[in-house]
Parts: structure tokens; sequence; C-alpha cells
């Protein structure tokens, strides 16, 4: 070996000069190859991680769907519980219904409910929340009801301001406000007074919520002054509700009937 | 009775559109009445007897699901539907802006018209929804004259010459 590179001793000038001749060509086609090459791998490489990607898009959109359902149900038992509780409190003959309508114009206020006739609920009783008054039934049907909301200018809630015990009816103004009429302006109400049910007119019981003073306006002349009243309960948000039956004078009427049944069986004995 | 029948379904599902779809606070200012356009197209496309009940059934409905104690919406629909039905060879109704201010000048007629009964008829009247022409009537009646063009073609093209397709044998 040594030998035969003693003998090529002469050409090494020639040899390097190739060498440096060829080398850039080596080099561009080199990088070609392996720009393609490389090409070639990534566009596989992604075309398997972009099918990753729609997997795990895929499956966290499953999850994200199972933890809305999930939260949703929490949301919905949660306010249940409160419902439920609620109509321990006030009274057990209630029945819950859920909202599955709104009102189809702009002027007046009502929502559609999936209790009727069938289940007790009969024109003029009045519907409330946890948070407080919500209306009135206006119709019925044998499945489903439409409740006139105290937002509607037809409706009028006999009233009292917690505070100063001040007598008013709150009348629906549409757009989630109503007004107090008929407050006296002798009468010292401010904002943030709390205004709550009379109980006189016999449909809502005494006490229950109804909203918060947001305007008062004594200008002008005459014996009234002017209020106006946000509800507790946002009506733009209503998805269950609670109808209170008619008077309990009903159930104490047939106990009154059960405690004589139950003497006469025990005369008779 | 198919051509009675299947505008008045229709007019339901549009109504549930209304109470169900279209009531998020959010829109409600802008919520389009897509059963006054269907008690427009109603005036050109029906006779009078027919349109005449269709019109007054969707009024109704409208009344019921409102809870409004006077029949205006029954009124309003069956007046609305005279009108045009009346003077339908005098509307001209051939392309976008005619059909946007044709239904954009009934919804105002309509919401004017309410007032003026709902004012007449109550022993208290409710003066305090005139602010609402404002922030309610007219953008709610510029959304349903913007997408009647849509309806209207709808209503021509596709599911009309479904309904009469029996009624005209």
């Amino acid at each position: 070996m040594s030998l035969r590179v003693k003998q090529r001793k002469g050409v090494d000038f020639f040899d390097a000069l190739l060498i440096e001749c060829c080398s850039p060509f080596l080099k561009a086609s080199t990088f070609v190859i392996n720009t393609i090459q490389g090409v070639f791998q990534n566009y596989v490489f992604l075309v398997h991680l972009q099918e990753e990607n729609t997997l795990l898009k895929q499956r966290i959109g499953e999850l994200q769907k199972e933890i809305g359902e999930l939260r949703e149900l929490a949301l919905a038992k949660e306010r249940i519980q409160n419902l439920l509780q609620f109509r321990e409190k006030i009274s057990p003959s209630m029945i819950a219904a859920e909202v599955i309508g709104q009102d189809p114009s702009s002027w007046f206020k009502s929502v559609t409910i999936n209790k009727g006739e069938k289940d007790g609920v009969r024109k003029g009783m009045a519907v409330i929340s946890p948070e407080g008054v919500i209306g009135q039934i206006l119709k019925t049907g044998p499945y489903h009801s439409i409740v006139l909301l105290i937002t509607d200018y037809n409706s009028a809630v006999d009233s009292i301001v917690q505070r100063t015990r001040a007598k008013t009816i709150v009348e629906g103004k549409g757009e989630n406000r109503c007004q107090l009429k008929y407050l006296l302006r002798a009468e010292e109400v401010i904002v943030g007074d709390i205004v709550v049910t009379a109980g006189l007119s016999g449909n809502f019981p005494k006490g229950l919520m109804v909203g918060e003073i947001r305007k008062v306006e004594k200008a002008g002349q005459g014996i009234f002054q002017y209020a106006e009243l946000v509800p507790s309960v946002d009506l733009t948000k209503l998805e269950e509700v609670l109808i209170i039956k008619e008077s309990s004078l009903p159930l104490q009427e047939e106990k009154a009937k059960n405690v004589k049944k139950a003497i006469g069986i025990q005369k008779r004995k | 009775m198919r051509r009675i029948i299947l505008p008045l379904f229709l007019g339901i599902f549009f109504i549930t559109l209304q109470t169900t779809l279209f009531t998020p606070f959010s829109i409600q200012r802008i919520r389009p009445d897509i059963v006054l356009i269907l008690t427009l197209y109603l005036g050109f496309s029906y006779p009078m007897i027919s349109g005449g009940i269709l019109a007054f059934f969707l009024g109704y409905l409208m009344d019921l699901f409102s809870g409004n104690p006077f029949g205006l919406y029954t009124f309003s629909r069956v007046f609305i539907f005279c009108v045009i039905r009346f003077f339908k060879d005098r509307f001209y109704l051939e392309g976008f802006l005619s059909q946007f201010l044709f239904a954009f000048s009934f919804a105002l007629v309509e919401g004017f018209l309410i007032l003026i009964l709902l004012n007449t008829l109550t022993p208290n009247p409710p003066g305090q929804l005139f602010p609402l022409l404002f922030t309610v009537l007219l953008p709610q009646s510029f959304f349903t004259g913007l997408i009647t063009p849509a309806l209207f073609s709808l209503f021509s093209r596709r599911l009309f010459p479904l309904f009469n397709r029996h009624g005209a044998r």
C-alpha cells in the first residue's frame, strides 16, 4: 500500500483540483436529496401528526361535552334542591314546573310552563321561585299553562315596602322593570328598599320578595310619588318555577272531613 | 285542505322558533317576527277566505302565547292581511330593497296599531310602552325587513309550490 501511495505522489495536484471541482456538485446534490428526503419524511410525519391531532381534538371535544353535561346536571340538581327546600319551607302544596317557552312578541311578558290543569294548575295561581315572585297563571291547558310575568303591563301585585310598611301596587313596565303605583308622597322610600307581597289578594302569601327599588322621584305635584323596581328574579333566565296551589282552605276542609269520618267510625265501634 | 293545514303547521313551527330559539335576552331587541313575514306572504298568495282564516289563526296563536288578553294580534294580523289583499297589485316586490321596505313598514304599522289599541282598550293606558317604539320596535322591524327577502324566496320557490301541488289539481 505504501508503495502505491508513493507511486501516485505526482498527481496530488490533479486529484485536488478534481475534488474541488466536483465537491460543489456533490454538496448541491446531497443538499437537494436531503431536502427532498426531509420534506417527504416531515410530510409523512405531519400526516400522522394531523391524524393524531384530529383524534385528540375529537377526544377533547367528547370530554368537554361530557364535562358540560355533568356541570349542567350539577347545576340542575342544585336548583332543584333549592326549589325543594324552599317548597318545604313555604308551603308543601306547591307544583314544580319547567319553563318551556317565552312570549313571541316584544310588547307582552309571559312564559309557557309544562304543567296544566291535569297537574292541578288553575288560573290566577301565584308563580314564584326561591328568589321571589315571578307572576301568575293567565291561561291553562290540560298539560301546559301560560304565566303572566310581573313585568307585563297587565300585571299588578299588592305589595308593601318592607322597611316602611308603605302599601303599594307593583305594576309591570316591560323590559324587566316594574313601577310602584299609589305610593303616597308622604312615605319615605329610598333607593335600595325591598318590596314584598302584602298577601291581600289571596294568591300570593305575605312576605315574598318582589324586588328592590332602584329609582324614586318626588318631582311634580299630586299625592303619589313615582318609584321604579327591579324584580328580585331575573325573568329573562327562568328555567324552573313553583306554582302555589289555591289557599290551604280546601285542605283544611278535607282534614276536617277526615276527622269527622274517623270520629263516626269510632262511634259505630 | 292541504293548502290551509300545511301553512298552519308552518306558522306553528315559526311560533315555536320565536318562543324558543329567538328568546335569549341578548337578541330580544333584534329578533325578527317571522310569523308576520308569513302573514305578509299570505296576503299576496292566498285568497280572501282561506288566507284570512290562516292570518286569524296565526294572530290568535301569537295572542295565546304572549299572554295578551285583548286579541290584539288576532286583529292586527287579519287587518294587515286584508290591507295587502286589497292593495296587492299596487305593491312592487321585486328585489331586496322593495321587500325589505315592505316588511319594515308593515312591522312598524303593526307596532303603532298595537300601541294605539292598548291605549284605547286599557283602563290605565300603559304610557310607559312608548319608549319601546325606539328601543325595541325600530330594531325589530329593521331585522324583520332584513330577513324578509330570504324567507319570501324560500316560500315562493320551495314551500308554497309544495303546499299548492295538490290544491292545483
